[in-house]
């Protein structure tokens, strides 16, 4: 289970190019989005899409459909399980 | 015109108006160094390309000495550079061409003036921006472009020669001029980015 | 001080010249189709069919260079024809350009991956600044030359900043406008955003998806009245009104209710001395990007009070040609007055319910047009409004 959250969060370093971060920098409910969390945007929602596609055969249509899905790591762990179950 | 502060920063350390302010010899990720050395706190930070962390961590270093006006009232942007944003367009060709999928938060540096933005967005600057690309840095072009800035009304130019050629090589000389009284010339000027550079 | 426009030129993917881009927009035929070539056979592109060594030969071009160079050769010569260089007017060719010679660099990294050549001497077109050069050494220009690379705004500020050098005594002539050609790079990038529509664009459409990328180039000739003394030329129309503001939101998408597109409108208002009633017509920017043309019918809706003038977004018409657009985008504005015609906004059906601002969807002759207001918003939040006047 938390391996997945571990994983998700190497590979959104990677995935937005957050070089300057580590996986410890990244708190698992914590949001993702705005200045309170990571500061990402419209942009990098972009890049959860190419993320969940690439790395989980997870294809999302609409990005602003899924605004909620890439609210935290622990909503996007949430979301992998429940479409891969 | 006058010249009212100069900040610098490369691999070596932050500069301010000709002093080493930090040193950054020896650091690996002299960017992000910089970046906790000056105790800030904007996450967008982490995201930027080098060019733009260099244009960054140079205006919130000038920003320690000078107060700039509030949305930018009266103050043109002025930058300029060889490479354009060469290091950001290699990394996103590669995100396409070797690594399957084209990269948005790349693509979206793959833009000189996508600095300029940068700083905008940080400052609520709203004046107006230009980026021009350029063989190498000229001081003469930056005192005519801030004459004809002044000549239409703004009092403040924020200028930037900033480059990011390759990992290793980047730099950044930030300067303010305003339009009050005195003369500075061209030679000055590249004395001081010479005297940073150490050409 | 008046500055003067004493010539322009164009060429896009409706048309090779002036002439025929008008004679595209009077009949309504977009030059946006299927992508033939490899990296755009999945989009519908403004693309030009004539290969380079084509451009080469039909335009008779002395000058080597990337196809963002050559583009920018022909409609600069265009615009430049009927004027000569003498010693006596200080001319000068300010280029916006955003991709450069990238079009070479990447068939040339393609080659040497394949291991059929290997020539490093192409990659000295890679250089924004190297296409403005080549531009300038076809046509001879010398006496000053400069590049500008600000995104999509490019053309616009080019144009922005001839006008202020011909004001300053700098320059008593300046041929200024953009060039692009389509790259992988381009295309890649867009993708990777998601804003193309893989159908026909919609600008301010209700059911707008996205942009269809073009390329080209738009070069027109400003002039100082001292300068028209000695060459003779008569004005084709005034550059009256010019300015940039900075967006300050996001690197890439405007802000929801066009705060930098409102400055820069205001701004250019305001250069030109005009009231916001005295537009005849509005180019938008309007890329058809559900982003864009929500926050620039915002912008309008502000800048004009609610009565917003005859507007429409020939992109329909061009597909997007990034920092050519501005150019492109003037050479229009230049026709509207010239021929008092209106052009429409293609592929419009339905108002954008938030806004409900209905652009100009046929071609509208027989008006009196005094005055077009045409914005370039650039990627940076870098936006610029030129207004172009009757003489």
């Amino acid at each position: 289970m938390s391996n997945l959250r571990e994983e998700l969060k190497a590979q959104i370093i990677e995935q937005l190019n957050l070089e300057d971060l580590t996986p410890s920098d990244i708190v698992n409910d914590g949001p993702l989005f705005g200045d309170e969390g990571l500061g990402l945007d419209s942009i990098d929602a972009l890049e959860f899409i190419v993320l969940l596609d690439t790395h989980y055969g997870i294809k999302v249509p609409d990005p602003n459909a899924a605004r909620e899905i890439f609210h935290s790591v622990e909503s996007l762990a949430s979301y992998i399980e429940k479409t891969k179950a | 015109m006058k010249l009212v502060a100069h900040s610098f920063i490369n691999a070596s350390g932050l500069y301010v108006n000709g002093t080493r302010q930090i040193d950054l010899t020896g650091e690996e990720n002299f960017l992000k160094k910089a970046y906790s050395e000056l105790n800030i706190d904007y996450s967008k930070f982490h995201k930027m390309d080098n060019l733009s962390k260099l244009a960054f961590l140079a205006t919130e270093l000038m920003n320690e000495v000078v107060s700039f006006p509030a949305e930018g009232e009266g103050m043109q942007l002025i930058f300029a550079n060889q490479s354009s944003s060469k290091q950001t367009d290699m990394r996103f060709i590669d995100s396409y061409a070797n690594q399957g999928s084209p990269s948005p938060s790349l693509f979206v540096y793959t833009l000189p003036n996508i600095v300029t933005g940068e700083l905008c967005i940080r400052h609520k600057w709203y004046g107006e921006n230009t980026f021009f690309i350029q063989p190498a840095f000229q001081s003469a072009q930056f005192i005519e472009q801030a004459e004809l800035a002044f000549s239409k009304g703004n009092t403040q130019c924020l200028c930037a020669w900033v480059d990011a050629k390759w990992q290793g090589n980047e730099e950044c000389f930030l300067f303010l001029i305003d339009h009050s009284e005195g003369l500075l010339k061209p030679t000055e000027l590249l004395e001081i980015y010479k005297s940073y550079t150490h050409e | 001080m008046s500055i003067y426009i004493t010539g322009y030129g164009v060429i896009s993917s409706i048309g090779n010249n002036v002439d025929e881009l008008f004679t595209s927009l009077k009949a309504k035929k977009t030059g946006i189709r299927q992508g033939e070539k490899a990296f755009t056979t999945r989009y519908k592109v403004g693309e030009i069919a004539f290969s380079d060594a084509e451009l080469h030969d039909h335009f008779q071009l002395k000058t080597e260079g990337s196809r963002t160079a050559l583009l920018g050769m022909i409609a600069a010569k265009e615009a430049f024809v009927g004027h000569e260089l003498r010693s006596d007017i200080r001319t000068g060719l300010i280029s916006g350009t955003s991709v450069g010679g990238m079009d070479v660099s990447e068939r040339e990294y393609a080659n040497y991956l394949n291991n059929t050549t290997h020539n490093l001497q192409a990659y000295g077109h890679h250089s924004s600044g190297t296409s403005s050069a080549q531009i300038a050494q076809e046509l001879g220009v010398t006496d000053f030359v400069n590049t500008i690379s600000t995104a999509c705004s490019s053309a616009a500020n080019a144009i922005m900043m001839g006008a202020r050098m011909i004001q300053k005594g700098w320059l008593d002539r300046v041929i200024v406008g953009g060039t692009d050609s389509l790259t992988s790079f381009t295309i890649s990038g867009f993708r990777s955003l998601m804003i193309f529509d893989e159908e026909w664009c919609r600008p301010f459409d209700e059911t707008r998806k996205g942009l269809n990328l073009g390329e080209g180039a738009g070069f027109i000739v400003l002039e100082s009245a001292k300068s028209m003394e000695k060459t003779g030329k008569q004005p084709i129309g005034r550059l009256s009104g010019w300015s940039n503001a900075s967006d300050a939101y996001h690197q890439t998408a405007s802000s929801p209710d066009g705060e930098g597109a409102i400055l820069s409108m205001q701004q250019a208002l305001d250069v030109a001395q005009l009231s916001p009633e005295s537009i005849d017509y509005v180019n938008a920017h309007g890329t058809a990007t559900p982003n864009n043309d929500l926050s620039e019918s915002k912008a309008f809706l502000h800048i004009f009070k609610g009565k917003v003038p005859p507007f429409s977004s020939t992109k329909a018409f061009t597909g997007h040609t990034l920092a050519a657009s501005g150019g492109i985008e003037a050479v229009i504005s230049l026709l509207s007055i010239q021929h008092g015609m209106l052009f429409p906004n293609l592929n419009h059906t339905q108002v954008i319910a938030e806004t409900g601002l209905q652009p100009v969807t046929e071609v509208i002759s027989n008006v009196k047009v005094n005055h077009v207001l045409s914005n370039s918003f650039g990627f940076g939040g870098n936006n610029s409004t030129i207004i172009i006047s009757a003489v």
